[in-house]
């Protein structure tokens, strides 16, 4: 067994992920599970109350005033908060990344709608479609590139939050960085925790890009009047 | 907004709701390396003896966060427990220095009190003790705690932070038992402390007996010659109820009951602490070079 002393940090960091990658890529999966899970529910729940609020504009100042003061608490605050409700454990990781993506999801879901031209609309209205089929054939898909520039922001965020956490058991890539903090020679294990948990929400970040970029309207219809 | 509300509430309940449904077993372990690799040796066994579902709750601050966790609810077995930790802190009890009589206290408390189960011990014993860099031993020519009576006033020392406001067999106990107290006293996480020392950052270090750390910085363990610090043996600790549920789960945990050394401990401390490999990783080797304790099973 080589002496870990000796070994440059990079070096240090390379032998790390050659005896523990395995680990490291169960980790990562658990770290993505979590993030995905808390952003899927805060979808199931934000897209209809954003498509909800859009048509009660009432509502809609309630509701993203609430969100942005849910924005406002820090996410370790929260976690503590809303653990003494849940208990330690994924679950708790779960509801925090739901209410954080709250607000980039429902805000984006209402913003989407509301800016569709009028004239749209009342187009379909003219032609005898009911209320369901404007939200379902003209209102969603073409706010749905907005739509998932909210679920983008929160996707990122969640992964951010994830790594914090590992502080009440939840595991993920945060379990490795604190690891590192108690390890002897630790900055390469804290860089084995840090490095894999931003390439993630890069990735992330990358493919929901170009995800929005696919489904944006405005976008195709210019391929088309290009062809 | 009444809407609004209820959705709130429908989802945490919902979500509370499954957590309670699903009877996963949950180990919860504390942040240093040998509650990590013990969870995960425990997590093995219980995967391969048993169908459970098997979850880890992993970074809790300290042993008294855990004994929370499990009254909660929240873990129903800790990876390890120590005698003299639980006693003291947990039980509120005097400490006692005879490793059986602490074990047969703890053992009947934990099952009085909170149905809990405080098995025989892994077999190592990670108590308190206070160590220096080979330099420091040789120019003072130090063995034991007495040693430090003389200077004691001029030395700097790193200590645990949850030591240092222990009843018993804290800092104040220790300043009755061996008459002197430290120039300065350093509170901090205790997987800085060995670090601490060998730098010289600090003279003295108050450091658990199995960290891997002492033989990878060479350090002196000074002796407690007034027998001090009791005995911290440990065990693992489950909940009485999920034990008479699932006998399985009971039956794995006892086979690792006497087959962890302290030499032993100290060496998978070693593996992880110093050779960056991850106490999953390491429990997992371990218990493929075991067999799983296979060994004793009588037809």
């Amino acid at each position: 067994m080589t002496d870990m002393t000796q070994l440059s940090v990079v070096e240090q960091f390379f032998f790390y992920m050659r005896e523990n990658g395995s680990y490291v890529f169960s980790q990562f999966l658990a770290h993505f599970q979590l993030s995905v899970y808390g952003v899927l529910l805060a979808s199931v729940i934000g897209i209809p109350l954003g498509i909800w609020i859009s048509k009660f504009p009432k509502a809609s100042g309630p509701v993203i005033t609430l969100a942005n003061i849910i924005q406002t608490i820090p996410a370790l605050a929260l976690m503590a908060i809303i653990m003494l409700v849940l208990g330690l454990g994924k679950t708790t990781v779960i509801v925090t990344v739901f209410f954080y993506s709250l607000l980039p999801i429902v805000k984006n879901t209402f913003v989407g709608i509301r800016n569709i031209d009028r004239s749209l609309t009342d187009a379909g209205r003219g032609m005898g479609m009911t209320k369901f089929q404007i939200l379902y054939m003209v209102e969603l898909p073409l706010s749905l590139s907005v739509i998932i520039t909210g679920i983008r922001i929160a996707l990122v965020v969640a992964i951010g939050i994830v790594a914090i956490g590992a502080f009440i058991g939840a595991g993920g890539l945060g379990d490795i960085i604190i690891r590192g903090t108690n390890a002897t020679s630790g900055t390469a294990i804290i860089l084995a925790g840090a490095l894999p948990t931003a390439i993630m929400a890069i990735m992330a970040d990358v493919l929901l890009l170009w995800l929005e970029k696919r489904l944006d309207p405005t976008k195709r219809k210019k391929l088309r009047v290009a062809a | 907004m009444k809407k609004l509300i209820v959705i709130f509430l429908v989802t945490i309940l919902l979500s509370a709701c499954s957590n309670e449904a699903n009877d996963k077993i949950r180990i919860g372990s504390v942040v240093t390396t040998e509650s990590q690799i013990i969870a995960y040796i425990v997590k093995g066994m219980l995967e391969y003896y048993t169908d459970e579902e098997v979850e880890l709750i992993n970074n809790l601050g300290s042993s008294v966060v855990l004994h929370q966790a499990m009254l909660n609810g929240d873990a129903n077995i800790s990876a390890v427990r120590y005698t003299g930790t639980d006693l003291t802190g947990t039980l509120k009890q005097e400490p006692i220095s005879d490793p059986q009589k602490a074990l047969a206290a703890v053992q009947r408390l934990f099952q009085d009190e909170f149905q809990m189960t405080f098995f025989d011990s892994y077999g190592f014993n990670n108590t308190y003790a206070f160590m220096v860099t080979q330099e420091t031993a040789k120019q003072y020519g130090l063995e034991k705690i007495s040693d430090l009576k003389d200077m004691a006033s001029e030395l700097q020392v790193g200590v645990d932070t949850s030591w240092m406001n222990r009843e018993g067999d804290g800092y104040e106990g220790f300043v009755e038992t061996y008459g002197f107290d430290f120039g300065r006293v350093f509170p901090m996480q205790i997987g800085l402390v060995y670090n601490a020392v060998s730098q010289n950052e600090v003279d003295v270090v108050l450091g658990y007996t199995t960290d891997g750390r002492i033989a990878s910085y060479d350090l002196v363990v000074l002796e407690d010659d007034l027998q001090f610090f009791p005995p911290y043996d440990a065990s693992p600790f489950a909940d009485t109820d999920l034990l008479e549920e699932k006998p399985e789960v009971s039956k794995a945990l006892q086979r690792l009951v006497g087959k962890i050394s302290t030499e032993e401990m100290q060496r998978l401390n070693f593996l992880a602490d110093n050779n960056l490999i991850e106490p999953a990783v390491v429990a997992e080797e371990f218990l493929k070079e075991n067999e799983y304790f296979s060994g004793d099973d009588t037809p």
